[in-house]
């Protein structure tokens, strides 16, 4: 119990920390990438995808982990999709949520609010979801399920990955005021 | 040249998607590890045991499959450490750069959409609703399905997170329709 509550405390505070240092908690950061102005905290994430996909591929490769990949269902699109639209309307994700809270941000705390209460509206209406949209699923990741080699899968996927940060990084400054 | 911020003392992307990205790994070999299995790094379950809370006032929700399963989930004490970890992680970073800034609503949108408060409010609650259920049903917000779940090349994981790119794009244009647009 003890070294759960700590575990977590140290990992929060890293994610926290490193994600208000970075600027991902800024409103104006988030809703310039959604408007497609400001592209740092994309850039920001495919790095830390591209980083981790190798990582984590070389970690299962040698036996040290095993992959978990999220099964496919239309809760995953259907879902995606509310979940989009609550990050427009509040310009910030769960993770930068809470960040934000610490940074003195007061709304955060209605955000969080709203959050519990969506978690509970799913939970009330379960059955209904689980029927029409969770019911069925894909196992797998991309390369399981093309049936294409991981050694070919993975290094392509990085290679886009970084393909598309070089280019924002080239065209769009992160210091551009946009608002 | 264009009108630009003033360079901050902000860390690069590329230290903080490092960072993130061991961070992230790291996580999870220990929490694979100590069998934590059922739960990797994400933000979505501290929220959902938050929820379970609400099985005080209302008994009838201790019946619920949802509320059980965070309830009962052997990492809901880790889920809640890590929920307040962060916050105290914003705030210290805040402090420590200097940009500790105690406001109630973001100062872009008072300039667009004026500074009632109700207003923000009520965006903001119904934007959090959004995100709760969405994370819920799409089984993992930003750090679960794009943090990790992209990482894993996860084939749900690709379609909740575009979804969630699509409908936030979409989002934004209509909230802020004269600044849509790639360029100038």
């Amino acid at each position: 119990m003890i070294a759960k509550i700590i575990i977590g405390l140290v990992v929060g505070f890293v994610f926290g920390y490193v994600l208000q240092r970075t600027g991902i908690t800024k409103y104006p950061r988030v809703m310039g990438m959604l408007l497609l102005k400001d592209f740092k905290i994309m850039k920001f994430m495919l790095t830390a995808v591209t980083f981790s996909l190798i990582g984590f591929y070389v970690l299962d490769s040698l036996g040290v982990i095993v992959l978990n990949p999220k099964p496919l269902n239309w809760g995953k699109l259907v879902g995606g999709l509310i979940f989009g639209v609550g990050m427009g309307l509040l310009g910030y994700c769960p993770g930068t949520m809470l960040s934000r809270i610490g940074e003195g941000k007061k709304e955060a705390w209605l955000g969080l609010l709203g959050m519990v209460l969506g978690i509970l509206f799913y939970a009330l209406h379960v059955k209904f979801f689980k029927t029409y949209l969770t019911a069925e699923s894909i196992k797998g990741d991309i390369s399981s399920a093309l049936g294409i080699s991981r050694w070919v899968i993975v290094p392509a996927a990085a290679f886009v990955f970084m393909g598309i940060i070089y280019v924002l990084n080239k065209k769009v400054s992160d210091y551009r005021k946009n608002f | 040249m264009k009108e630009q911020i003033p360079k901050n003392n902000e860390w690069h992307w590329f230290k903080g998607g490092i960072l993130v990205s061991v961070l992230s790994m790291a996580t999870y070999v220990v929490f694979l590890a100590l069998s934590y299995k059922s739960y990797p790094f994400g933000i979505t379950s501290g929220f959902g045991t938050i929820a379970t809370l609400f099985k005080q006032p209302f008994p009838g929700l201790s019946e619920n499959p949802v509320i059980q399963k965070f309830s009962n989930s052997p990492a809901a004490p880790l889920a809640i450490a890590l929920l307040i970890g962060v916050m105290i992680g914003g705030f210290v970073a805040a402090r420590r750069s200097k940009t500790y800034q105690s406001e109630f609503m973001p100062s872009v949108w008072k300039k667009y959409h004026g500074s009632n408060i109700w207003k923000r409010s009520i965006v903001v609650l119904i934007g959090g609703f959004l995100l709760g259920w969405g994370a819920v049903l799409a089984s993992g917000c930003t750090t679960g399905n794009i943090l990790q779940g992209w990482a894993h090349l996860s084939l749900g994981s690709l379609v909740a997170g575009s979804a969630f790119f699509v409908a936030a794009i979409a989002t934004a244009n209509l909230l802020y329709p004269k600044k849509g647009g790639l360029k100038k």
